[in-house]
């Protein structure tokens, strides 16, 4: 463990590791502050309403309850910001109503918060809340995105008719599109929903906000993936606070999947009630609730056309999405659909017309936001299910149809990048590379006959694959704010060598799980030379780090990372004059590794414990440098980040009953550069998981009603460690060109592969039975499957 | 949800419509229910303790019944709230005469619930009206049977 340089490339284990699993990690529902108040919101239980009367008075009377606010105490303050603008084809921007604190005249979804109700203890705030009554009246109700812009649907919002909150696309002329698909020898046209799926962290959002009269400062304890974000969201756009008397927290946090990235209405309305009561309020999402209110993923409905020549070269895409963003714009709502989807349609193919035509949608619905992958994973689905069926109906491999279309290997610096026709420009790749390691780990040859052979014995198995990218280390500034962003992704990261030469690393890179504190100690003490031990990684408090923008969209490393080796270059250039100084040499001779500045092709040396004393205690130091040994930098990365890979998914099918049984999962990932491999395999485990839940086992169900009708683990179906072979795992290294650690990212590379690959195995098992099935629904039920298999068989 | 349920009873239409019109004996057979009183012509206001899987509520409420065509057919329409969630259900109850002493009582209607209760049980609901439908017509053969003896 304390081998100091190399630590790069190994299977450290997890620091963080021992305070979760002996349950010491602290959670913001954890912290009880002095004189802690318990809030319960009072929630809608219709999807459409509208709120004639609230009676509080029975409520008000009830015991231990110190405070109730409606929708008409917050009506001044301003809603929750959205993050991102997209705009109309025709340059109007998106329409944006009003995401209030507490709804005031309307609720639009069930869960949408009409009260609040603080009380000495959650039991009391619960009874009491039980107690506010609501008079509805029920107002007509829309749940499905491509039903909702029908003329004559229910309007969620009077400010956006037919529900629609923006109409935009991205790609080629349509026009042009439309030739090149005119002119294919074979079109494949497949229409599907991308189902609506809940987020589900273990630990459900918790929030705390407390106010210190005396020094007139908030502290808000949250579950969230970037605390400087939310403060700068709640501080900037909601309450008018100033943001020096401000300062968030955010303490172990158990799980996101994105959901934790978003500012949400409860967090601000418990920040500004505790000025008012002048005691701390905490409030934590019971289970149904976090059901209900977390933001959601996914739910697009999409008819999506790509043609062919004789030789199975792709000509063009053409595509059409209604994606439902929910009842409100949620932080990222609008940008997940577009410039996460749209942008990421060439795949990994040489494409050379696309377009892609995306319709916002307001329903009457919890609303949808970034979901681990978010916006690539639906992409990859939409082409992925396309290169599989394309390939069934042309009655080619598919891995050959892929093999035909795959850009070339190019790797960011002797060959350029690769220009999509959708705005993105890869960085690096060597697509088939991961492809043909997949075919090898599977044994493709071998499959295929042990497939037909399996037919004629009456059993259904099939492969199914999936060659991905996505565009990650979230983001170049520049980039998406001309896309539309309302926020620079840069990150920050600072590096403190303390004056015994231990070293306090502070980054804007908040953890939620995915093991900050054991990667970037290892890039530090690689780079310094130094044991681990001597490396604290501190994240998640506005008060200590700088700033930062967060984690999620797979950036952590590659760019939270960048600005600590950022950090560590400014180190070692100002320890190399302190060091030449002490050894009376010229700093320009100095080199520094393993942890000693030593005079180039001379046995002269100091360490790097010595220099940094040397920097707080500068009695022999040069006249023209500043004490001290602290460095921060912002690092605003050149590009995205482009991790690709090839899953494969083997399954068999059960003829009578339509059970799916996941035989195989085959994952080859390129995530670039990789620091600790066994993080990197435990991501895409989890990652795969997650995606093979969405394929099989999971989506929200709503009613006609707008009722979310399996809002609890019994109706809900999470994936369970019995559902899974062992995935096989492997890597592939295409450095990433344009950061310093050459790293791409790896946190949502599972759910976004995995997904189409499973779908595409259930389908070619159908297939090999002569069952020619274009879709099925997902999550691929038992009976869904059943009923696509008593199509017609062809022989 | 759709509501629908069907049984041939050892009674006449007239016997059977007599029982149904009668709050005290409805009040009776009617599963869960644990008060019922009368306070218009044919309205009501109800108690009910329902247990649907894990969601045990007590619900209280109106019920009403319309369109009443004398020993052929009623609409009983209820609305119950709760602290689990809402329900509201409108239910066309037809009585067919099989022979002189044998009737057949149909329902079929629709019920819409809201709340933790529309989350939560749904799942197991189908279930539940099946057997609070068995227990129903168990209840009412039995207050048929007595009259009868």
């Amino acid at each position: 463990m304390s081998t100091t340089n190399g630590m790069i490339g190994k299977s450290v284990k997890r620091v963080e590791d021992k305070r979760f699993i002996t349950g010491k990690g602290r959670y913001t529902d954890d912290i009880v502050l002095p004189l802690q108040t318990y809030a319960c919101f009072v929630r809608s239980p219709y999807a459409h309403a509208k709120i004639v009367g609230v009676d509080l008075e029975v409520a008000k009377a009830m015991p231990g309850v110190v405070a109730i606010y409606t929708g008409a105490d917050v009506a001044a303050i301003n809603g929750v910001p959205c993050g991102w603008q997209v705009n109309f084809k025709n340059g109007d921007t998106m329409k944006e109503p009003k995401h209030a604190l507490l709804v005031e005249d309307k609720a639009r979804y069930v869960g949408d918060a009409v009260a609040v109700v603080i009380a000495e203890t959650r039991e009391q705030a619960k009874d009491a809340a039980q107690m506010v009554l609501v008079d509805y009246e029920e107002l007509p109700v829309t749940v499905d995105a491509a039903k909702a812009v029908k003329p004559g649907a229910p309007l969620v919002h009077d400010l956006a008719p037919n529900n629609i909150c923006f109409d935009w696309e991205l790609g080629n002329p349509k026009e042009e599109v439309d030739q090149a698909l005119a002119d294919a020898a074979h079109l494949t046209t497949l229409e599907f929903v991308n189902q609506r799926v809940v987020p589900n962290a273990i630990e459900p959002r918790s929030y705390n906000a407390a106010y210190d009269a005396v020094s007139e400062k908030y502290t808000l304890y949250t579950s969230t993936q970037n605390p400087h974000v939310i403060r700068l969201l709640m501080c900037a756009f909601v309450l008018g606070i100033p943001e020096h008397k401000v300062r968030v927290v955010g303490p172990d946090v158990g799980g996101g999947f994105g959901s934790k990235i978003f500012h949400y209405p409860e967090e601000a309305l418990l920040t500004w009630a505790t000025k008012n009561i002048n005691r701390p309020i905490k409030w934590t999402a019971e289970r149904t609730e976090s059901f209900l209110t977390d933001a959601h993923g996914r739910d697009h409905v999409t008819k999506a056309e790509m043609g062919f020549d004789t030789t199975g070269k792709i000509l063009g895409l053409r595509v059409k999405t209604y994606a439902n963003l929910g009842a409100y714009l949620s932080t990222f709502g609008p940008c997940v659909p577009t410039y996460l989807h749209g942008t990421l349609l060439q795949g990994l193919y040489t494409t050379p017309k696309i377009n892609v035509d995306v319709t916002g949608v307001f329903t009457n619905t919890t609303p949808v936001d970034a979901y681990r992958g978010a916006g690539r994973p639906e992409a990859t689905y939409l082409l992925e299910r396309l290169m599989d069926l394309a390939a069934h109906e042309m009655e080619m491999d598919p891995a050959e149809l892929r093999l035909r279309n795959f850009i070339p290997p190019f790797d960011g610096v002797e060959q350029p990048g690769f220009q999509t026709q959708v705005a993105l420009q890869y960085d690096s790749g060597n697509y088939e590379g991961v492809l043909t390691k997949g075919l090898e780990m599977l044994g493709y040859k071998e499959f295929r006959q042990k497939q037909q052979e399996a037919a004629q014995n009456g059993k259904l198995l099939g492969v199914g694959f999936s060659t991905y990218i996505e565009a990650c280390g979230i983001a170049p500034s520049a980039v998406v704010g001309s896309l539309g962003a309302r926020a620079g992704l840069f990150e920050v990261g600072q590096v403190r060598v303390q004056p015994t030469g231990k070293v306090s690393v502070f980054t804007g890179s908040h953890a939620h799980g995915q093991g900050h504190e054991t990667t970037f100690a290892q890039v530090v003490a690689s780079k310094l030379g130094i044991p681990m031990e001597d490396i604290d990684i501190v994240h998640g408090d506005t008060d200590s780090v700088a700033f930062g923008m967060g984690t999620y969209g797979s950036r952590s490393l590659a760019v939270g990372g960048s600005a600590i080796i950022r950090s560590l270059e400014k180190i070692i250039e100002k320890g190399k004059k302190i060091a030449a100084h002490r050894l009376e040499a010229n700093a320009d001779d100095m080199e520094f590794e393993h942890g000693q500045f030593t005079v180039k092709g001379t046995d002269k040396s100091v360490s790097f414990g010595d220099v940094a004393l040397t920097a707080y205690v500068p009695h022999i130091y040069p006249k023209d440098l500043e004490p001290g040994l602290d460095f921060s930098s912002f690092y605003d990365p050149a590009n995205f980040t482009y991790p690709f890979g090839c899953h494969i998914a083997v399954v068999e099918v059960e003829k009578d009953t339509g059970k799916v049984a996941l035989q195989r999962f085959i994952a080859v990932d390129d995530v670039g550069n990789i620091i600790n491999p066994m993080i990197v395999e435990g991501q895409i485990h989890g990652g795969v998981a997650q995606g093979v839940g969405q394929a099989l086992f999971e989506g929200a169900e709503y009613d006609s009603n707008g009722q979310l009708t399996n809002a609890t683990y019994m109706d809900y179906c999470m994936p369970r460690a019995d559902d899974f072979p062992l995935f096989e795992t492997a890597t592939q290294v295409t450095p990433c060109p344009h950061n310093p650690l050459g790293v791409k990212g790896a946190g949502e590379a599972g759910t976004i592969g995995s997904t189409p690959a499973v779908v595409n195995a259930v389908i070619d098992a159908l297939w090999s039975g002569g069952h020619q099935v274009k879709d099925i629904r997902m999550p691929l039920t038992s009976e869904r499957v059943w009923r696509a298999m008593q199509t017609p068989v062809n022989t | 949800m759709q509501l629908t349920g069907k049984q041939v009873l050892n009674a006449a239409p007239a016997q059977v419509w007599e029982k149904l019109m009668d709050i005290d004996t409805l009040a009776r057979i009617m599963p869960g229910v644990s008060s019922l009183e009368q306070i218009g012509e044919n309205s009501f206001v109800s108690t009910l303790q329902i247990k649907l899987g894990p969601v045990n509520g007590s619900f209280s409420g109106n019920m009403q019944l319309e369109d009443i065509t004398e020993e052929k057919n009623f609409t009983l329409k209820v609305q119950q709230s709760s602290k689990v969630g809402n329900a509201n259900a409108a239910v066309k109850v037809n009585l067919v005469p099989v022979d002189d002493n044998h009737t057949e009582v149909s329902f079929d209607g629709d019920a819409r619930l809201s709340g933790i209760l529309a989350g939560m049980g749904q799942r197991v609901i189908g279930g539940v009206a099946n057997t609070l439908t068995k227990q129903f017509f168990t209840n009412l053969e039995k207050e048929l049977a007595q009259s009868a003896s």
